[in-house]
């Protein structure tokens, strides 16, 4: 079986059954299914390059993956399974409401395997330009997710969204435009895009270009990523988004702009460069988690509280993107994309239930809802970085590597700005779970809407507790 | 010295954002733009013909037919579905906002003067500084705008400032990259003119400034 | 030397004939796009002689400053189609340097807003600073688009600059962005469309007419006459940018030139006849970003000249 089907068969069928089933409770048991039977696949066939016996898995010759994109490629696929199977619940809840739209539906599942094979694309590209391609192609798919419940508030939302998104991408573009032409002066007169091509050849890279090349597509990935001047449209996109699509948005498609830059930073530490990527990158992801930080103090929406913890994970994962260290960067995206997609599902849960987003009026989930409560509870402890979750062994790896470096304004920075966000999202997660509950709320418990996000935090439990991050 | 033929058509270029930017008149802007990517695609022909790239004849092509035709022709039936003819408010004044775009081509000759000389081009800084202050124009355009689709005129000139400079300081970029480029763009516009319908049923008015911040 | 006089001929004959047949032409053109007949394109030599004719009324509260100042606009007018080289080829009579000529356009200005405000009469005082405001606003456009023309040139000599003797590189560009620039901003010093309307009988709008409200008989020919010739000069130089555009080999007979400028100012009124006749006339606070344009090109240019030209 050619290695191209495993990676687009099942999003491509999905895609054609939305189009052609009328009936909406039967696609959304068969695209979960789906996704899983893909990712048994994916698995089974990047396991060699996963053992590190191979270098590289190819599905065709231009599209090669190496082991850290393998790892982000399952980790991806394991989002959108876990994101589409609780879709079920999510939408048979708006189905009992009579709250849905059918066209609605097959337009989310359809744009959702389309996201699942870019984001896919972004991590198999070997090429500068098809990855920017991949991730336009990303942001028009996730703007039609965000615009799904019509509403005013999700218009503006989606016109944020892609505005902002736009403006990122064109530097992005302009960004690998000026790193092709750095590459046309030595090995490659043509010039070239091929990331395997510019990295043998790195030294030959004309470095203002390159210099210039790597800021542009550092801020134009990073606005796609959420990084802290170019965080706009992060609160109002999640925020307005159904609870599977944000999953998918900060579990999935975050880790593929941080990709993106991943390449890059090799790219230019390949050439020599090493100090220049991690001045940058620090400052950038410093500013973000203080900047994250401060905003997630003074937060009145229960989806913009974690949209802003998500900007905050972005600066620690840009930091370690910059300090050149792969293992760390994929054990905080895994921890906290596990985490974060537990998250935004309870709280989808939530939002359904009590039909509000403000954290001012949603009291006392505690005794209305236990399993949701301590879901919810496991979820913030995890993202904030609290232990025993696994992202407290990722976080305090990252800031052990940061010393090796003797950088100890960004150490300090980052002990503030974390500190500050765990307080401020345990005192609004408090308010929600804590107190009593009024009566004549909206109260349901269908034991399969904590079925997913119950499992994931047990994963991200285990990958905390046991020694689950040697593997990586 | 004086400049090229070349060198000229990408000056020209650059003066058609300038002036784009000088005028709140929609159709006048999209006809500036539509003029502006012939400019481009004329461009695109000389240098096929000049360096012997085959490939470029034909992104010169698609870049005629989809975006000197095509966007101004679904963006005018925006225009008449939406019913806007001038963008009413606009956070610069239309004459500062043409200053501060001439002020951005003064800044982006010194920065391509700082630019190493392409290998292929004989003379690289006019080709280059017509790019960059396309983009900057481009960029101006999309955040001093209060209509939604000054916004996207915007967006399509910073696109068409990137394809001039790698036209310009290299030989274009790979055919499959600039085609994937030209097609992202394409349906981002489409949709975001989708949108922008969609704002003005919502709304009754397409001007986003007046989009508050929802604080929930 | 018997070329000489046969364009010393040519020019004056030219001189005489070309303003009534410019602002003949505009006239014409615009009518015909209206789907009217419109007047024969010698109506303003018609219009010179019956103003000679008839007797004029001067206003009880007017001075001399009045009548004087009809007759030095009336001279410094025909000074500038003597010197200002509107039209090729010239004939070797002394030339001006741009400042002068603009130093001269602003003279003329001058004495036609004192003759204005000397009646006493409010309209006449509202043309004038609405007059006055525009000249300013504008005043950059014109000078930036010459000067850039003068770096390329090496000289602040008209005669140089237009000259068809000292091409030694080409420059269409620049031509091409001063010429356009010399063209709008002539548009707002002449108050045509889309600043003014010139066929309007709305006296709160008016700028130049209802400077010349008052003026009556031969006084209003001389304003008039100098208005003509103005607009020749303006035209004229903006037609030569534009001949400028056409290689023409540097020792070509003179009567190859005379053809072009004959033609080029033909164009251009044409082109002006129909920009009038399809603009509309701008609300007087949308006046500023239609002459911003006009700066803008200039500013244009004179980058290109100090970039591409240079000092």
């Amino acid at each position: 079986m050619h290695p191209l089907l495993i990676v687009v068969l099942a999003p491509v069928s999905v895609l054609v059954l939305s189009l052609l089933i009328p009936s909406t409770r039967l696609l959304s048991r068969i695209a979960p299914v789906l996704f899983f039977v893909q990712l048994a696949a994916m698995a089974f066939s990047l396991f060699p390059v996963l053992a590190g016996q191979e270098k590289v898995f190819c599905l065709l010759p231009e599209l090669c993956v190496d082991r850290l994109g393998a790892l982000f490629s399952l980790l991806t696929q394991v989002v959108v399974a876990a994101a589409t199977t609780h879709a079920v619940v999510f939408f048979e809840q708006d189905d009992a409401h009579n709250l849905q739209n059918t066209r609605s539906v097959r337009i989310f599942y359809a744009c959702s395997s389309l996201l699942l094979l870019a984001m896919t694309a972004v991590y198999f590209c070997d090429n500068l330009g098809f990855i920017w391609i991949a991730l336009e192609t990303t942001t028009l798919c996730s703007a039609s997710l965000v615009y799904y419940h019509g509403t005013k508030h999700s218009l503006e939302a989606a016109w944020k969204y892609l505005i902002i998104c736009s403006v990122g991408i064109a530097f992005a573009l302009f960004g690998t435009v000026l790193i092709f032409a750095s590459s046309q002066y030595g090995a490659t007169p043509k010039g070239s895009l091929n990331l395997s091509e510019l990295s043998a050849h790195a030294e030959y890279l004309r470095y203002p270009l390159l210099r210039l090349g790597f800021l542009f597509c550092l801020l134009g990935y990073g606005t796609k990523a959420g990084i802290f001047p170019l965080h706009g449209w992060v609160p109002d996109a999640y925020s307005a988004a159904p609870a599977p699509a944000s999953a998918m948005l900060s579990g999935g498609l975050l880790n593929c702009s941080l990709f993106a830059i991943w390449r890059l930073c090799e790219l230019v530490r390949a050439s020599g460069h090493d100090s220049f990527v991690q001045h940058g990158t620090l400052t950038i992801g410093v500013t973000t988690v203080i900047a994250a930080s401060i905003f997630l103090v003074h937060q009145h929406g229960i989806k913009r509280l974690f949209a802003y913890s998500s900007i905050e994970n972005v600066g620690l994962m840009i930091i370690a993107i910059g300090l050149g260290s792969g293992h760390l960067f994929f054990l905080l995206a895994f921890n906290l994309s596990v985490a974060k997609v537990a998250l935004f599902l309870t709280v989808g849960n939530i939002v359904q239930s009590t039909g509000t987003k403000a954290i001012a009026d949603i009291h006392g989930l505690l005794a209305k809802n236990p399993q949701w409560a301590l879901v919810l509870l496991a979820g913030s402890l995890a993202v904030s970085g609290a232990p025993p979750f696994g992202v407290f062994l990722a976080e305090w790896g990252l800031l052990v590597h940061i010393t090796q470096f003797h950088h100890w304004l960004v150490v300090a920075g980052l002990v503030i700005g974390l500190t500050i966000s765990f307080l401020a999202v345990m005192f609004h997660v408090g308010k929600i779970v804590c107190g009593t509950c009024r009566p004549g709320d909206i109260s349901f418990y269908p034991w399969r809407s904590v079925l997913v996000p119950a499992g994931l935090m047990v994963v991200s439990l285990i990958a905390g507790v046991s020694g689950l991050s040697q593997l990586f | 010295m004086s400049l090229s033929l070349n060198d000229l058509v990408a000056f020209s270029i650059a003066v058609c954002a300038i002036l784009m930017v000088g005028s709140t008149h929609l159709r006048l802007n999209i006809f500036l733009f539509s003029l502006q990517t012939m400019l481009l695609v004329y461009l695109s022909t000389l240098y096929a013909h000049h360096h012997a790239e085959e490939h470029l004849y034909l992104i010169a092509l698609a870049l005629f037919a989809l975006k000197a035709v095509g966007v101004p022709v679904f963006l005018l039936r925006i225009i008449r579905q939406v019913h806007v003819q001038r963008d009413a408010g606009t956070l610069l004044s239309a004459p500062i906002a043409m200053h501060t775009a001439l002020a951005f081509l003064a800044v982006s000759y010194m920065l391509a003067r700082q630019l190493p000389v392409p290998p292929s081009a004989g003379l690289g800084w006019p080709g280059a500084t017509a790019a960059i202050s396309l983009v900057c124009t481009g960029l101006l355009l999309m955040l001093t705008r209060r209509i939604a689709l000054s916004q996207i005129i915007g967006f399509l000139v910073m696109e068409n400032g990137i394809y001039l400079f790698g036209l310009t300081q290299t030989r274009g970029m790979p055919m499959l990259v600039e085609m994937g480029v030209m097609l992202d763009v394409l349906v981002g516009v489409m949709i975001s003119g989708l949108l922008a319908f969609r704002i003005q049923k919502s709304f009754e008015h397409i001007d986003v400034s007046m989009l508050v911040d929802s604080k929930e | 030397m018997v070329n000489q006089l046969y364009i010393t001929a040519f020019y004056v004959l030219f001189a005489l004939l070309a303003p009534p047949v410019t602002l003949g032409t505009i006239c014409k053109v615009k009518a015909r796009l209206q789907n009217r007949i419109g007047a024969p394109l010698w109506q303003p030599i018609f219009d010179i002689l019956k103003l000679l004719r008839k007797d004029e009324t001067l206003s009880k509260t007017a001075s001399w400053v009045f009548r004087f100042a009809a007759a030095i606009n009336c001279s410094l007018a025909i000074y500038l189609v003597v010197s200002v080289p509107w039209l090729q080829p010239k004939p070797e009579w002394g030339g001006i340097d741009l400042f002068t000529f603009v130093y001269l356009l602003a003279a003329m200005r001058l004495f036609t807003l004192l003759a204005a405000m000397d009646t006493g009469s409010a309209f006449g005082a509202f043309a004038a600073s609405r007059e006055a405001t525009l000249s300013f606003l504008v005043e950059p456009a014109s000078v930036l688009s010459l000067a850039s023309l003068g770096i390329v040139s090496n000289s602040p000599q008209l005669n140089i600059i237009f000259g068809f003797h000292n091409m030694h590189a080409f420059h269409p560009g620049l031509w091409a962005i001063s010429g356009t620039a010399l063209l709008l901003a002539s548009i707002v010093e002449l108050s045509r469309m889309p600043i003014d309307d010139p066929t309007t009988h709305l006296e709160l709008t008016m700028v130049h007419e209802a400077m010349l409200l008052e003026a009556s008989g031969r006084n209003l020919l001389l304003f008039e006459y100098a208005n003509t010739l103005k607009l020749t000069v303006l035209f004229g130089l903006s037609a030569q940018c534009y001949l400028h555009l056409i290689p023409l080999p540097v020792d070509s007979r003179w009567e190859v030139y005379a053809i072009g400028s004959v033609v080029m100012l033909l164009v251009v009124a044409v082109t002006v006849a129909v920009f009038e006749a399809l603009a509309v006339k701008l609300h007087w606070t949308k006046a500023p970003d239609f002459i911003a344009y006009a700066i803008t090109l200039a500013v244009i240019g004179s980058i290109l000249a100090l970039g591409a030209g240079g000092i």
